[in-house]
């Protein structure tokens, strides 16, 4: 699961590198949703400060 | 600035990021100082905003090439804010060894954040977007950076998969899950 976003983006730099520009964007952006999903699913501890 | 030095300040930027990744790969087979989840994912957003680069290397400079890199950093720094403020309490604990007096977390928070101020900064050269080419001359700056480029994203999928395996990593791992997994398999 945690090397989901490297894998998306791997297939982005792919796409990038053989001139497809919008594929490559829409790895990147599925590859950063993905990166933010398993950040929010990683954040399990409640912060002890007070701002 | 021309197309050409900003060719070159981008190859130089992902050669940067680049060095970044490898001192993490340093960091954890050296001195076996093993990522934690959120280490994970701070690698992970240093080639989210790395990628910005590498399509600026590949299709030439463009201010949404730029926003890309953006973008990508500040998912970093949202993490490794999140990591740092965990730990920012004396008393609170710290994860992994520090380097020059400051845990890799907070390198990475302060990478995070001269990336976003270097990317707005080189938007602020126009001259680099006149001119654009379909398909810009690839030197040898550009081909050495996007081919490490591509190698350390592979080496962290070959990481990540070691150390966590299919699944989510632990919290504090201790070893490489896909060995331990595979051990206890073998043993049982």
């Amino acid at each position: 699961m945690m090397t989901l976003p490297f894998l998306l983006f791997a297939c982005g730099l792919a796409a990038a590198w053989t001139r497809r520009r919008e594929t490559a964007l829409g790895f990147w952006a599925a590859g950063v949703l993905v990166l933010l999903v398993l950040f929010k699913v990683h954040v399990t501890e409640v912060l002890n400060i007070a701002l | 600035m021309t197309p050409d030095h900003s060719r070159l300040l981008n190859a130089l930027g992902l050669i940067a990021i680049n060095t970044l990744l490898v001192l993490a790969f340093i960091d954890q087979i050296w001195f076996r100082d093993l990522p934690c989840p959120l280490c994970i994912l701070q690698r992970a957003a240093f080639v989210a905003a790395g990628f910005g680069l590498a399509l600026n290397l590949l299709f030439g400079a463009r201010p949404s090439h730029y926003g890309v890199t953006i973008l990508g950093a500040v998912a970093g720094a949202v993490i490794a804010g999140r990591q740092v403020l965990i730990h920012i309490v004396p008393g609170t604990g710290s994860y992994g060894n520090p380097i020059f007096g400051l845990h890799l977390y907070t390198w990475a928070l302060i990478a995070f954040g001269v990336m976003v101020i270097g990317t707005a900064i080189m938007l602020l050269f126009d001259r680099q977007f006149q001119g654009e080419l379909l398909r810009p001359r690839m030197d040898i700056w550009a081909l050495m950076s996007l081919t490490i480029f591509a190698a350390v994203i592979v080496a962290n999928i070959f990481s990540t998969l070691l150390l966590c395996g299919v699944g989510f990593c632990p919290d504090n791992p201790t070893d490489y899950l896909i060995f331990r997994d595979n051990l206890s398999v073998t043993s049982g």
